[in-house]
Order: C-alpha cells, then structure tokens, then sequence
C-alpha cells in the first residue's frame, strides 16, 4: 500500500517536471521568435535610417547641379531625374520606417516634419515638366518663361536645401542612433531569454535524472522485497493466504499449502471448495458460516478467536501413494483493516498432527500408567490367593472362548451363536475382574464386549469379522499374564516384609456383618492377610465390599452393604452364589438405590441400604438379596422389554404383574439405557437364574415401588464333600 | 417469567436475563456488575423471552441455549428480528464450536461457557457493551 502511494506520488512529480519543461520550451520558443523577429527589422529600419542620413546633402548637391545647368542653360534633364529620384526614395524609406514601428515615434516624427518642410520647395521643382529653354538662333537659348520660373524655384530649393540639409541630417542620424539601440536591447533581451530557457531546462532535467534514480533505487527495493516475500512464502512453514469478501483465496499464498491441501490452484478457490472433500459436511458448513461471520464486525476478533471451530481440523487426504492418511490442521483467521473496513481476512494454517498425535500418546500413557497404578493398588487390596483363584478360573474362560472361536461355522446362525457364547464367558470374566476391582481387567473384557456387541448388529457375519476378537483376546491374555507375574512380586514383596501386620492378618475374622459407607476405602481384609484368606477361600464378604465401595463411586451413589452367613456357603455353591450377589450388587447399585438428593426427597436416609443373608434351612438353603432403592415397576419392565424389542407392545399390554416380573430373567433384558461398565448389556440375570436353575434351585423377585427390591434364591441340600461343581 | 415493576430511569441499558434454571438467573443477576444496566425481567424459555421482550424492550439479552418450548438459537433469531440493535450474550453449557457459530449466525454478540467465574461474566457484559 505503502510503495503503490511512492510510486503515485512520483507519478505526479515526473508529470509536473514535463509539464515544467514544456512550458520553459514554449516560452523560450515563443519569446525568442518574437525577439528575433523585433531584432530583425530594427536592423532593417537601421540599415534604411542609415541610408537616409545622407540624402539630405545629395538633395542640396543636385540642386546646386540643377541649378548650375540651368545658368549655363545646359542640359538639366538628368540633373532632375536624380534630384525626383532622391525625393522619391527618401518618401518611400520614410514611410517604410513609419510603417515597421520600430523607429523611435518622436525622432521619426521630427524627421518627418523636418522632411515635410521641404515639400513645398521641393515639389514644383521635381513636378517640372516644360521646357525650360527658348533656343534661337539669334540669341542662342535662352530661359523660357517657364524656364525663368523653373530657374527661380530651382534656386529656392537650393538656399532651402543648403540651409536644412545638415539639420535634417542630424535627425535623420539620432533616429539611426534610436534604432541602433533598440535593436542592441532586443538582441541582449533574446541572449538573457535564451540563457534562462536554458538554465530552466538544466534544472528540471537534473530534477528528472534524480527522479529517475530515485524510482530506480525504489524499484530495485520493491524487487529485493518481492523477493524476500517470495522466499519467505516458499520457506515458511505455515500456509498463508488472504481471503476476499467473496471468501475466495487470493494470488499470493505460501508453499506450505500444496503439501498440506495435495494442490496448486489456490489463487480465486473458494475457502468452501478448499475443505470440501477432506471434512465431513456438518464441519464444513460450520467453518463456512464462521468465516462468513469474520467479515460481519458484529463479533470483535478475541471473541472469534474463541469459538474458532478450525482449531483443530481433521482431515482425510490422500498420501500421494494411493491411501488415505488423516491429517489435523489448525485454521487462525486475522482480520486486516482498510480505510472502510474489513479489506481482507488473512489465514494461516499449521500442520499439527505431530502435537496431536503426541499429545495423545502422552493421554495414552498416562491413562496406563494410571490403570498400572490402579491395578497395582487394586491388587493390594484383593486376597492373593482370590486373585490366583480368579486367574485360573479367568484362564479357563478364556480357553473355553478359544474353543468357541475355534468351532467351525458357516451359517449365520453359527456365528450368531458363538456370538452369544462368548458374550456370556466375557461377561463372567468382566463380573469376576469387577468384584475384584481389576479395572484394567474389566475395561479390556468390556472393550470386547462392545466389539461382540457391534458384530451381532451386523446384518451378515462371516469368520473375518471375529479376527478383531481374537487380536484383543491375546492381548487380554498377555495382560492376565502380566497381572499374574505382578501378583507373585507383591506375594514375594509381602513375604520378605517384617511381620509388620500379623495382628491385623492373624486377627481379622471372616466378617460376618461388613459395614462399609460407600465412598471410602474399602475396609475388607488387610493387604497382609494371607494368613486370614488361607481359612476362608469362600467367603465373599472382602470382595463383595471392595466391589460396593467401586459401584458406588462409579455411580455416584452412597449405600451400606450388610452381609450375613457367606462363610457357611457350602463349596459347591460358592461359585453359583458368588456369580449372583455380584450381579445383584451391581444391579442394585445401577438400577435400585437412588442418588443421594433423590433419596431425600423421597424422605429416605441419603446413604441406602444393601443387605446380603445366606442361612441353611430345613429343606437346603436360602440367600436373601434386598436394596431399600427404587423397586420396580411392572410398567418400567414392560417399556424396557418393548424398547428392547424382546416382546412386542400388545404381548406387554397383555402381561400381568407375574409375566412381567419375569422379564428381569430374561436374555438381554436391562433397563438401564445406556451401555456402562456395570449394567445395560441385559446379561447377568438370565445366567444367574440358569447357574441357580442348574443346582436344583429357585430364583424369586419381590419389590414394592420406591421401598425395596428383594431376591430369594433357594437351593436344595448340598453335600459340602462334593466340590466338583465348584 | 418476573418483570421488574420499577424500572430505574438512571440506567442506560435494559439487561433481560434468559435462562431454564433459576439458580442461574439468580446468579447472572447477582453477579453482574454495571450500574447502567437495569435487570428488566428474567425468562425460563424462548417463549417467555419472546412475550418478555415485546413487553420490556431490552437492550442486552443473556441468554442460555438449551431450554424447553423455545431454544436459544430460536430465540435469538427471533429477538434480532424484532430488534436488530439488542446485544445478545449466549451462556450456555454446551462447548461446541459449532453451536457458538451458529448462534453468532443467528445474531449473537457474544459466547460464554458455563461454569464461568463472576470476572468471566463481567467481561463478557463490558466486551458486549463496549
């Protein structure tokens, strides 16, 4: 903008120089010719003045001669030709010198009238025509009359002549001196004019020389920066280009945007056809509206900055080798004011993939390292020889899920029903690592179960479609192997510890009634109990707390778990019981007690009520599972049924309270809506009712809406000898 | 909706407050800071602004997005509509690039996050009165 106004601003000097110099040009032209012309005829009225000087006493002259011819009566014919020549010429040089103007007026006038004066004497003697002699050849010639008269005017003119001869002639010599001088001015007039043209046109030639060199340096300057911009716009990393208020690129930009875009005709593209193939439509008629909103001036610039929703665009380009790569740029727009506003919006665009991508890494290794954590001190607090039990039995699932895998199918149905047998193993295995707080177990089996849960959508299956499950299966495996050798370093940590806690081991008794608020540490058996653990392989009690305390901090939630008589289970019923009170757990904590505000507003106490009880009756024995929660409603297990599409509408308008009830054991029943670590897969209650079906037993609901939930599981006599079934 | 019977002469600008929870009106209007604005009424949703704003004229409006009836977005296009003037300061939970340029689209001035502190909330209010 800058060098545009230089260059006008020199524009209008080297104009005005011209124009400067043609002017000088013309008036020296003009004024010289005039000069040279005035010089010119004052030396012609010179050269006639000079001439006429001497007339005067030619005139006197030939009078004398006239006059002498006429006395001796000779022939006087020539004498008068001469004398009317003179008159002649002297009128005609006079009238030439009035004529021109250049004489001096009152010097030409004097002489005139001077000259005037000699008319009346002169006249009759140049208009004489007769003859002026009688000749006889008596008397010889003699005057005529006409001749006497002829004789005495001769003779007049010449006393007249003599006598103003040299007074003429002096007049006649100032006019000459007049126009001498008048012709010496006019010449000095046209040097001085010629010199001044000169030096006019030296100055504003070496004006123009300066201008010259002056715009030489200038553009020599702008090319040098043209230059720089050009280098800079080749080597800089970002891309740079303007937009217009049409939101179309400008001609200049920098090199960087070919590798970023993958091509070269940015100059007049649309900032909409720019994004258009390498965003989702949703993102490009946001980034479209945004940039419009860069040319109102409703939002000042720190504000548009904020909501920039190019900050960190992601984008689908091919990498020049025939595949796609996903690329993430950052768009910054600035506005760049004119005199009347916004001129243009200048854009810069950074690559930074290589940030994104490391910053997730760095989240990646974070939330490992905060799972390792997890898991370590989840571990500390798990039984070891629990953990060794849950590791075998982990082990077998996953055999069994080999096994699954590896049946040969074909048909769809196959595949459907492997589907479904896995589902149930990864589920088991997902309770089991949840009871025992392994998170990190947990997360991965529920990372499957999500894959499963994809592949049973799918309206085709084919064997492809379960490599996914086998990669994360081995990596499941090679966690579990991990979690194994770490459990043997803390059971070796914790053997060649000092007997810092045996009071604590020695002294811990199997609980009979755990209390644990939920929220806080989970107050089962202590890290170093292994002595205490030997004793009591079946009792839950630890577990079933430390999996309260982790439900009620993943839900928000806060409730006390009563547990009663878990150490009499006998050893072929652990199993089965183990795999019901923690799907109960977890059901109760999701679906029964309620958030703290909403049990106050109901007027219940803020921390609910879990109670577990397992006594031997007459005929077998009875586990009681009840929450203080919310119940459940017929109509609730209907709709859900419904959305799940497990019954149809009218089937659940014709069920009764029995029949409805009845669906919380049915396959993929839940009512939770979304999909959570815990609940909302709809597995877990038809297992355990077929785990309680298989021994003989029965499984029971009860509830009233908005006070309890009550299971009743009953089971036939066992023989406490026959651990097979375990 | 509550209007406010006695409008103070002295102040220069009307501030209507819109927004579904009451807490947050009442915290807006605790917290903001200018003498030349004058609380002239508070609305739950888009409606009640609407009807609110016929009524009272305001000169700024804040204004949350997602509300029952009428949302945010609605409402600003209507409100701008009928007074191309007012200034308009969007706070809203939702985060999202995309729902703050659509409201500016609409003829929003402004964009605060919810949760905001009392310093953000009075910046936002002097950035939209400047």
């Amino acid at each position: 903008m800058m060098v545009a106004a230089t260059e006008r601003r020199r524009q209008v000097l080297m104009a005005g120089i011209g124009t400067a110099l043609i002017l000088v040009m013309g008036t020296v032209l003009f004024f010289g010719f005039r000069l040279a012309t005035q010089t010119r005829t004052s030396i012609s009225a010179l050269q006639t003045a000079s001439t006429l000087q001497t007339y005067p006493e030619t005139i006197a002259q030939q009078l004398n001669s006239l006059r002498d011819r006429l006395e001796v009566r000779a022939y006087s014919g020539q004498a008068l030709s001469e004398l009317q020549a003179s008159v002649k010429h002297v009128n005609a040089n006079l009238r030439q010198l009035e004529a021109s103007g250049d004489a001096d007026g009152p010097q030409l006038s004097r002489a005139q009238l001077m000259w005037r004066q000699y008319q009346p004497v002169l006249e009759p003697v140049v208009n004489f025509t007769g003859q002026p002699y009688l000749d006889s050849d008596t008397a010889g010639s003699s005057l005529s009359s006409e001749g006497r008269r002829h004789y005495a005017e001769v003779k007049r003119a010449q006393l007249f002549a003599n006598e103003n001869a040299r007074p003429l002639q002096t007049q006649l010599a100032s006019l000459a001196t007049a126009l001498q001088r008048s012709s010496s001015d006019a010449a000095t007039r046209l040097r001085t004019l010629l010199l001044a043209g000169v030096l006019a046109a030296l100055v504003l030639a070496i004006a123009a020389g300066y201008f010259q060199l002056t715009r030489e340096r200038q553009e020599r300057a702008a090319r040098e920066a043209q230059e720089q911009t050009r280098y800079i716009l080749k080597s800089v990393r970002e891309g740079f280009f303007l937009l217009d208020a049409d939101h179309r690129i400008g001609s200049v930009w920098s090199e960087a945007l070919t590798h970023m875009f993958s091509r070269t005709d940015f100059a007049g593209l649309s900032f909409e056809d720019l994004l258009k193939d390498l965003v989702p439509m949703a993102t490009l008629t946001t980034a479209v509206k945004y940039v419009k909103l860069l040319w109102g001036e409703r939002a000042h610039e720190n504000l548009m900055k904020s909501i920039n929703p190019l900050g960190q665009l992601e984008i689908t380009r091919d990498n020049g080798h025939g595949a796609k790569e996903t690329r993430y740029l950052q768009f910054d727009f600035h506005r760049v004011m004119g005199p009347q506003g916004i001129k243009h919006v200048l854009c810069s665009v950074s690559d930074i993939t290589s940030n994104v991508l490391l910053a997730r890494e760095l989240q990646d290794s974070q939330d490992n390292a905060n799972a390792q954590m997890d898991m370590m001190i989840g571990m500390m607090h798990v039984d070891p020889l629990q953990l060794t039990s849950f590791l075998d039995t982990t082990e077998t699932s996953i055999k069994l899920v080999n096994t699954i895998l590896r049946e040969p199918a074909r048909a769809d149905a196959e595949f459907r029903k492997k589907l479904a047998g896995l589902f149930r193993e990864l589920h088991s295995i997902k309770g089991e690592a949840s009871a025992l707080n392994l998170t990190s177990v947990a997360s991965r089996v529920h990372v499957m179960e999500d894959m499963v849960s994809e592949c049973k959508k799918r309206p085709e299956l084919s064997g492809n479609d379960f490599l996914p499950l086998v990669l994360k299966l081995d990596e499941l495996l090679a966690h579990l192997r991990g979690v194994r050798e770490m459990a043997t370093r803390l059971s070796v940590l914790k053997d060649s510890l000092p007997a810092a806690t045996p009071a604590a081991g020695a002294a811990a008794p199997t609980p009979q009634s755990a209390r644990a608020p939920a929220g806080r540490a989970p107050p089962g058996r202590a890290p170093g109990g292994r002595a205490a653990a030997a004793g009591s392989l079946n009792d839950l009690s630890p577990t079933l707390q430390s999996m309260a305390t982790r439900l009620a901090q993943d839900h928000n939630k806060q409730f006390r778990l009563s547990v009663v008589g878990l150490a009499d289970v006998p050893p072929p019923y652990a199993s089965t019981i183990k795999d019901c009170l923690i799907q109960m757990l977890r059901n109760a904590a999701v679906h029964g007690i309620e958030a703290p505000d909403v049990r106050r507003n109901l007027a219940k106490q803020d921390v609910g009520v879990v109670k577990v009880e397992f006594r031997k009756t007459p005929g077998g024995y009875e586990l009681v599972f009840e929450d203080d929660g919310a119940g459940i409603t017929p109509q609730n297990l209907k709709a859900a049924a419904v959305r799940k599409r497990l019954v149809t509408e009218e089937a659940a308008g014709r069920m009764d309270t029995r029949a409805a009830m009845a669906l919380i054991f049915a396959p993929g029943f839940s009512t939770q809506e979304g999909v959570s670590m815990d609940a909302g897969r709809g597995v877990g209650m038809d297992v355990v009712a077929r785990s309680v079906a298989t021994l003989g037993g029965k499984i029971g609901v009860s509830t009233h809406p908005g006070k309890f939930t009550r299971f009743r599981v009953v089971l036939p006599g066992a023989d406490s000898d026959s651990a097979a079934v375990a | 909706m509550s209007t406010n019977p006695k409008p103070n002469a002295k102040k220069s600008f009307k501030l209507m407050i819109v927004d579904d929870s009451n807490i947050m009106r009442r915290r807006i209007e605790r917290s903001q800071q200018f003498e030349e604005l004058q609380v002239v009424g508070t609305a739950g949703n888009g409606l009640e602004a609407l009807e609110l704003f016929k009524k009272t004229d305001p000169d700024v409006v804040t204004m949350d997005l997602t509300m029952p009836q009428m949302d945010g977005i609605e409402c600003i296009g209507r409100l701008v509509t009928l007074k191309p003037a007012v200034r308009i300061l969007v706070i809203s939970a939702l985060a999202d690039k995309a729902t703050a340029v659509e409201a500016m689209e609409k003829g929003a001035n402004g964009f605060l996050n919810k949760p905001f502190t009392d310093r953000q909330l009075n910046e936002a209010i002097a950035e939209l009165l400047c």
